[in-house]
């Protein structure tokens, strides 16, 4: 679907930004990209969809090289959510910002306005609200809205959760997931790492515009040396399920070993008590074997590069 | 010290207050995070502080906000901005250059520092923002998240006595919010600047504030430190504020009985909850209790 091949990338002639990236993102995956700031992970996403063009090497959307797609092309199979809603906002209201894809390709027909009409009872828009007069999580909900509407097969997500409460930060990344289980590819840069933790399929994790690893998440986030090069942060749940097994290394063979979530954590430790509810940590000490399959942390499949 | 007493703010344009009847004494030298759902009035809240209420928004002012003493109504904003730094949310509309340097330099030369003085705070607090080697970048070139480090350095530089940030983390990385948050942390106990920052993410304010405010329909439904808000875990929840992950673990374990210590604030109070859940504690298989320096539950690790 997205491939980049040894892609470098810069914004001034003389500096290059993004230095040598290559990878693959097949349809329907729902990949983050994590790193520190400037990283690259922005520029990452605007060569996605033609916004920048490679320096050097090739970044292909189904096959074809964005250098000879052109943009309305690009636009039509690669949606993009920009970091700030303001940046993309540009109508007077919500109805003329949901149609305005639609009138750019020409294609405001009866079948488009039935689809407006969708995305606004789906989302509970006031169609005639003027969007800079709505508070941030709706214009970044209405940023959403108009991007999807048109239903782009790749949805490109730049830190789609920044500056939201918590509860629309709920209600921004569960339509997200909506459209990932409908067989959209979702690419997303996000620093929240709880965030990545519960939603992302695959991480690829950059630094100084070159990538560090990619893999399956939960692998990704339990990997301390790649945490390390990438100055991330492991989510609170598989932090405190590591330390549990570095302090205490019979646990590695116990549930606790794989947890990821608050209830994976309480239900490793019931199960731990309930084997010898007088002393656990002496039960689990006993059943050392690989039978229920604990994996040391850190040792990891995931795919390093360089 | 912040004397906020009976404050009240309606904006011009508004129907109903923004900011009600709020009042908080706010010592020196404290770390104070804020936060509440969106809309809660947050935002209007640190205006206060920093004098942008009255003096930029129009409305109606009830009750007073006193810096140093000093009522922020009668003092004019040039004076308050000597004494309060602020960060806005929207940095794109606080950075006024095209390059790093000058945009370091706006302040401190405004502020008439003298010229000896200039160089070395201007590299003390990029330093401190880990961003020395941006010095001469074009501003337009950096990325959301290094131009929001660029503005907080611009206002450390100033050395105000108040900081008063909004999300000042909003784009940063994991580890660079971590580093802000231990530096503010710094700022406050060592240099005794009192720090007030809004945000969203709590995991982070409960690991280093000393205080934390819940905000809700612009006045404060919690005020304590993080250990004791985290305590109302149901109550936040109920409001839209999402505990710290470590919370909510402490927390289940506390309804299962497995644990009776206070509210976990952060990863290692997690760690000695489950030690104290799965019996380790009990059996003084390690000195985790002791490193961490937390008081014993009564009844921790019994079944």
């Amino acid at each position: 679907m997205i491939e980049f091949r040894n892609v470098s990338a810069s914004y001034v002639a003389e500096h290059a930004l993004l230095k040598d990236v290559s990878f693959t993102i097949g349809k329907g995956e729902f990949v983050a990209f994590v790193g520190t700031n400037g990283a690259g992970k922005s520029t990452t996403m605007r060569l996605c969809n033609g916004l920048l063009k490679p320096m050097a090497g090739a970044v292909l959307v189904d096959g074809k090289p964005t250098t000879e797609l052109k943009t309305s092309e690009l636009a039509r199979k690669v949606g993009f959510l920009f970091q700030n809603p303001d940046r993309q906002i540009c109508c007077s209201t919500v109805r003329d910002e949901l149609e305005f894809s639609f009138k750019a390709q020409g294609k405001l027909d009866d079948a488009a306005r039935a689809k407006v009409d969708a995305a606004i009872e789906r989302f509970g828009f006031d169609p005639d609200a003027e969007p800079y007069l709505l508070n941030r999580g709706t214009r970044q909900l209405l940023a959403l809205a108009s991007i999807i509407v048109t239903e782009p097969p790749v949805i490109i997500l730049d830190e789609p959760t920044t500056g939201l409460d918590y509860l629309e930060c709920v209600k921004v990344m569960e339509v997200i997931r909506d459209l990932h289980e409908q067989g959209h590819t979702v690419i997303m840069v996000c620093h929240d790492m709880e965030v990545v933790a519960d939603y992302a399929d695959r991480l690829i994790a950059m630094t100084r515009g070159s990538l560090v690893a990619e893999g399956p998440t939960d692998e990704i986030l339990r990997n301390r040396e790649v945490l390390s090069r990438a100055d991330l942060i492991a989510p609170q749940c598989i932090s405190i399920a590591q330390a549990l097994c570095n302090r205490h290394p019979e646990l590695k063979a116990t549930a606790i070993a794989n947890a990821r979530t608050v209830e994976d954590l309480v239900a490793a430790i019931e199960e731990i008590r309930g084997a010898s509810p007088c002393a656990g940590a002496a039960n689990a000490s006993a059943g050392t074997d690989a039978a229920n399959g604990a994996v040391l942390p850190g040792a990891s499949s995931s795919q390093e590069v360089r | 010290m912040i004397e906020v007493k009976n404050l009240s703010f309606t904006y011009k344009e508004g129907s109903a207050p923004t900011v009600r009847d709020v009042s908080l004494s706010i010592p020196d030298g404290q770390f104070v995070g804020i936060t509440g759902a969106a809309g809660s009035g947050k935002s209007t809240l640190t205006y206060a502080f920093n004098g942008i209420i009255p003096h930029c928004y129009p409305g109606d002012f009830y009750g007073s906000v006193l810096i140093d003493g000093k009522d922020t109504v009668e003092t004019s904003l040039t004076d308050i901005s000597r004494m309060v730094g602020s960060v806005c949310q929207d940095i794109d509309s606080q950075i006024v250059s095209s390059v790093v340097e000058d945009e370091m330099l706006y302040g401190l030369e405004n502020f008439g520092v003298p010229a000896t003085e200039i160089e070395p705070r201007m590299d003390e607090a990029l330093d401190a923002m880990g961003i020395s080697d941006l010095k001469y970048c074009n501003i337009a070139s950096l990325s959301g998240g290094q131009k929001q480090k660029v503005a907080v350095a611009a206002i450390l530089a100033l050395r105000p006595r108040v900081l008063v940030l909004d999300e000042p983390t909003a784009e940063l990385d994991p580890a660079s919010s971590h580093a802000v948050f231990a530096l503010l942390r710094d700022y406050a106990s060592k240099r005794g600047i009192t720090v007030i920052v809004i945000e969203q993410k709590i995991a982070l304010m409960s690991e280093f504030a000393d205080r934390l405010i819940i905000v809700k329909k612009g006045g404060i439904l919690l005020d304590g430190t993080p250990a004791e808000v985290l305590e109302n875990a149901e109550l936040l929840q109920a409001e839209g504020i999402n505990c710290p992950r470590a919370t909510s673990l402490g927390n289940e374990l506390a309804k299962r009985n497995l644990y009776a210590g206070p509210a976990c604030r952060n990863v290692a109070d997690a760690l000695r909850a489950c030690e104290i859940a799965l019996g380790f504690e009990a059996a003084g298989a390690n000195d985790a209790q002791a490193k961490l320096g937390a008081p014993s539950p009564a009844e921790g690790g019994q079944a």
